[in-house]
Order: C-alpha cells, then sequence, then structure tokens
C-alpha cells in the first residue's frame, strides 16, 4: 500500500479513502467542533495526502496515523486561537441538545447527542495540543508511538500531554454533579454561547426527553 | 489497509474511553462519494498534467516549494475544478469568526419561538439600495486614497495594534427555543507580531477573562506557523504581490472550495483584509483595484459603521446566505471606517428570525498603529 500511495496510483488513493474518510471526519470534527468544517477539512486531507505521497515512508504499517496527522494541521490552521474553539464547541454542543419537539428519535439517539455534547464541553476544556493528542489516542485510539508519528512529535510528549488532559477531565468529570442543580437561565447577554457548554452535561432536562 | 486500533490499557483509559464512546457519525448522506470523486478526479488531473509537463519529482519539488513560500492549507493549487452547484459549508466564517450566524442551526426547523431565554436586542439598520453606478470610480478613489495613506514600517520586535469596536447579531438555542442574541457593541483590541507568532487580543465578546488572551502560536513542533490568506501576517501581507490581477488570482486559487460561491469567498477574504491588519499601502491600494473585478460588487450610498459614522459601502451580496458585507469608507476622504453584514434577503425556517434590515455583525476600525510590546497602546489612545 506504501508503494502505491508513494507511486500515486489513484486505485491506492481510493482504497486510503473508503477506509478512512470517515475516522478523518470524526477526528476533524473533534477538532474544529463544526460538521461542515470538519468534511472541508476531511477533503482537503485527501488532497493534501496526495501532494505529500512521496514523503511517506516506505516502510511502516497503517497509513491511518499519517492521514490523521495530516487531518490534525490542516485543521489547526481553522483555529488561530483557542477561544474560537471554545465558541465553536459551545454552540455545537448546544445545537446537539436542542433536539425538535416533533423529532421522533429514539432515546439511543438523543443519547448519542448528549455523549457528544459531552465530548465536546470535555475538549473545551482542553489546551489544543492536549485536544489533538485526547482526538488522536483516545478520540481514534491510536496508541502512543502512532499518535507521535501523526503529530511529528516525541513519544514521550504524546504520554506527558495526555497524563496531563486526562487530570483535567477527571476534574471536570468530578466537577459535575454539582452543576446538574444549577439554574436553566441563560448566562449574562453576550456570554451564553460559552455559558451554555458548562450545563450541557447535566442529566436530559425539559428539551431533551 | 487495517485500522491501528491498538488501544491505550484499560485500566488508565477507563473514564476517556466512553468519553467518545458513540459519538462518531456518518458523512452525510451522498458526501462520501462526492469527495471521493472530486478527489479522483483532481488526481486524474493532476497525473495528466504531469505526464505533459515535467518530470513528477521535479513537479513535486516544485509544488514544495510553492508550499513552503506561500503556505497555503489545502494545497492543490494548481489543480481547479468548476466549483459543484453544491453550497459548501462556510469554512470562511468560521476562520474569519465574524459572522456567526447559522452556526447553531442543526436544531433544525420545528423549533418553538417565545420568549423566556436571555437576549440581546437585535441590531438593525436600513437596507441601503445597491447600484452598480459609481462603482469604478468610488474604487479608484479609494484606491488611490489608500495609496497616499503612510503606513509606518514594522520593526522586527514591534507589535501592529488595531483597535476597533465591534457588535454581532446572532442565532442563539437554548434547549428547544431559538431566538435572536446579540453582542452589544465593545471594544476589540488586538496586538500582533509582524511574523504573525506571537499575539494578544481583548474583546470581552469572546474573552473568558477580562485581560484577554494569548494568540500567540505555541510551536510544540519546531515549526514556523505558515501564514496564509486566512490568517495572514504582516511579514506574510509585505510579501504578496501587488499586482491586481495577480493578486486576485491568488486569492480564488486558495479559497478554492471554501465558502458559498467563489466570488463572494474572494470579496470576504479581501474584506478579512482590510479590517484587522495593517498592510503595505501598495498592497492595501491593490486589494481594492483586485476588488473592483470581482462579479456582484455594488455600491451602497449610506452606510453606517458601528460607531455611527456614515459612508459610502462598496459591498456584496452572499446569494446564498442573503447577507450583504459591506465596507465602509468616508464618503470624502474614502479612508476605510468599517465593515458590516446586513440580512438582505429573507431566509426560511428557524433562520427567519434574522429578518431583513438586522445586521449580523458591524465594526469601526478606531486605531491602527505600531507599539513597542503586547498591551501597549499608542499614546493618543490611553
Amino acid at each position: 500500500m506504501r508503494t502505491r500511495v508513494r507511486a500515486g496510483e489513484s486505485s491506492a488513493f481510493a482504497e486510503l479513502f473508503d477506509a478512512y474518510a470517515r475516522a478523518v471526519y470524526n477526528h476533524a470534527f473533534r477538532l474544529t467542533a463544526d460538521w461542515s468544517t470538519a468534511e472541508d477539512v476531511m477533503a482537503a486531507t485527501f488532497m493534501e495526502a496526495w501532494r505529500l505521497r512521496d514523503r511517506v515512508d516506505p516502510e511502516g504499517g497503517s497509513l491511518r496515523p499519517w492521514l490523521l496527522g495530516i487531518a490534525t494541521n490542516t485543521a489547526r490552521n481553522q483555529y488561530r486561537s483557542n477561544r474560537r474553539y471554545r465558541t465553536a464547541a459551545g454552540a455545537a454542543a448546544a445545537a446537539e441538545l436542542s433536539v425538535p419537539d416533533h423529532a421522533d428519535e429514539v432515546a439511543d439517539r438523543i443519547d448519542d447527542r448528549r455523549r457528544l455534547a459531552a465530548a465536546l464541553t470535555a475538549l473545551a476544556t482542553l489546551r489544543r495540543p492536549e485536544r489533538e493528542v485526547v482526538a488522536l489516542c483516545l478520540g481514534e485510539g491510536l496508541d502512543y508511538e502512532a499518535a507521535a508519528e501523526a503529530l511529528g512529535i516525541p513519544v514521550g510528549t504524546v504520554a506527558s500531554r495526555l497524563s496531563r488532559a486526562r487530570r483535567k477531565l477527571r476534574a471536570l468529570a468530578a466537577e459535575e454533579p454539582e452543576k446538574a442543580g444549577g439554574n436553566r437561565e441563560g448566562g449574562r447577554t453576550g456570554r451564553q454561547v460559552r455559558g451554555d457548554h458548562t450545563h450541557v452535561v447535566r442529566p436530559a432536562q425539559g428539551g431533551n426527553r | 489497509m487495517n485500522a491501528n486500533t491498538s488501544r491505550q490499557s484499560p485500566a488508565e483509559g477507563e473514564e476517556s474511553a466512553q468519553l467518545f464512546a458513540r459519538t462518531a457519525r456518518d458523512l452525510p448522506t451522498g458526501r462520501h462519494q462526492f469527495h471521493k470523486e472530486r478527489l479522483m478526479a483532481r488526481i486524474h488531473e493532476a497525473r495528466q498534467e504531469e505526464r505533459q509537463a515535467e518530470s513528477p519529482a521535479v513537479r513535486r519539488q516544485t509544488e514544495r516549494q510553492a508550499e513552503r513560500t506561500a503556505g497555503a492549507p489545502g494545497g492543490f493549487r494548481r489543480l481547479r475544478l468548476p466549483r459543484p452547484a453544491i453550497t459548501l459549508p462556510v469554512l470562511a466564517a468560521a476562520l474569519a469568526g465574524v459572522v456567526v450566524t447559522g452556526v447553531v442551526r442543526t436544531g433544525g426547523d420545528g423549533v418553538r419561538d417565545g420568549g423566556g431565554v436571555a437576549t440581546g436586542p437585535a441590531l438593525t439598520t436600513t437596507v441601503g439600495a445597491a447600484t452598480t453606478k459609481g462603482l469604478p470610480q468610488l474604487l479608484d478613489q479609494i484606491s488611490l486614497a489608500a495609496a497616499e495613506d503612510d503606513h509606518p514600517v514594522v520593526e522586527p520586535g514591534q507589535y501592529i495594534y488595531i483597535e476597533s469596536k465591534a457588535a454581532d447579531t446572532f442565532l442563539k438555542t437554548v434547549g428547544d427555543k431559538t431566538t435572536l442574541a446579540s453582542h452589544r457593541l465593545h471594544t476589540r483590541q488586538i496586538w500582533d507580531s509582524p511574523d504573525g507568532t506571537k499575539g494578544w487580543l481583548i474583546d470581552p465578546a469572546v474573552n473568558d477573562s477580562p485581560e484577554g488572551e494569548t494568540l500567540s502560536l505555541p510551536d510544540e513542533q519546531g515549526n514556523t506557523p505558515r501564514a496564509h490568506l486566512g490568517a495572514p501576517s504582516y511579514d506574510y501581507l509585505a510579501e504578496l504581490t501587488t499586482d491586481p490581477d495577480e493578486l486576485l488570482a491568488k486569492i480564488y486559487e486558495e479559497t478554492a472550495g471554501q465558502g458559498n460561491t467563489p466570488d463572494q469567498q474572494a470579496f470576504t477574504t479581501i474584506g478579512d483584509l482590510l479590517a484587522e491588519s495593517y498592510p503595505p499601502a501598495e498592497l492595501y491600494s491593490a486589494l481594492f483595484k483586485a476588488a473592483a473585478k470581482i462579479p456582484g460588487v455594488v455600491v451602497v450610498n449610506d452606510a453606517v459603521d458601528a460607531v455611527g459614522r456614515h459612508g459610502v459601502a462598496v459591498a456584496r451580496l452572499d446569494e446564498t446566505s442573503g447577507l450583504r458585507e459591506e465596507w465602509i469608507f468616508d464618503t470624502k476622504s474614502h479612508v476605510f471606517l468599517g465593515e458590516r453584514s446586513v440580512q438582505v434577503k429573507r431566509l426560511t425556517g428557524t433562520d427567519a428570525l434574522i429578518e431583513p434590515g438586522t445586521v449580523t455583525y458591524t465594526s469601526a476600525i478606531l486605531t491602527r498603529a505600531i507599539v513597542d510590546g503586547i498591551k501597549q497602546t499608542p499614546s493618543r489612545s490611553g
């Protein structure tokens, strides 16, 4: 496969796309908090992969970490600052939780929406380098070596970022029950997008039936 | 081509492993195939070009050099397909962080209206009449005024400081209710180093803390962050061509695939460069000459910036979103005052809450200066 990719065989890229487009799409979403941006990033990632094909090491295993690494770089260019990510994550989480009344979605689906909102809320508490490692290792299940390869950083750095991120996530999880009793009124005008996302991990209520 | 699915040790990743359980989604219907075909078409085209042109090795090397100097994400500069008639999402809106409208749209229709949640008043205006009459003359005058402006040179270690006032209106969804909300008019201050690697932002609409937050690019990988048209540094702008045709071609090329239409995206890209950057005078002037060549650009004879200064606007209607982006200039001096986005066309569904006349974003540039440090402001403004 690596040889075929390096040679620029279009069939190899077709296979890559079929195998990994979905993973790249979801990874990009975790890094951009916006589905349509994620789609753009996904498309750009494969274009970029084609362009960078001769940088692929001839030896090695799956090309998935390589693609996820390109996606990470591409997604990074979408946000110059973390605040934009947090704003997007807040909005996306709120959108996940705003299920239309008439929707006859099954409970599972609604539960999935809540999970996604919670995941975004968690990701928004992290710094970008931590978020990237979390998205690769926990979101896409890469091991430390693969994540290190994807990001072009030492394995030890991956491990330390991940452990720092985990501490933050644990702290967040510990805070949640306290917030469950919080009031439902919106925050101050002008803050509400991000004000909301501190609430989204609460148990379903009202509109989330 | 097996997926690499090796996991962390179960004990370690317990709580975090479930964080992403069942959060993955499929691409929207048809999009997998759409993007795959597009990829294949581009590869096919590129390979044919390569065969006709130089040897692949030389070609790829050239590409890589181009990438290093131009440094745009997404690459594939020389391969362009006609844009499909499908409206791709507004990547640029995310990049520019300008219009927040529509971000929370996924709640879909059927959202009940009604009060009870925190709302700011919507900003509204009278939609000015658009005309193409006098456009070339106006842009000429603006371009001339821009060329005369004395833009100082930024030394390394100094910062470009831009102070503006901004406000916006957006759709806000809480629970099952979507309403219009707004960020009140507030001061926004931004500092950027010429190379774009250091910066600071104070904007109460986006910061958590009143001190603001850093825009510096943490560079854990030892790479030099690459500036591009969507996130330009001063140095990057200083190196851009000042030939209007080349500039416009570059803008179209590098924003291909972004925005609602290529023309609108080119217009928006130039608008973003005007508002919060301090490019050399020659480039500033060239940007207006380039804008004059974009189809659909009009003149709006009365427009008001965020602090109430009246002027004449160069504008373009985004047919997809129904928003008209207006760059506002002083009627006499033709100095750039600010920009705003006005909803011109009526929308349907939840978006109908944004009625024609709603100002979804407005800004006024108050100060552009070169300062010696982050959080320093020029003496005259405090």
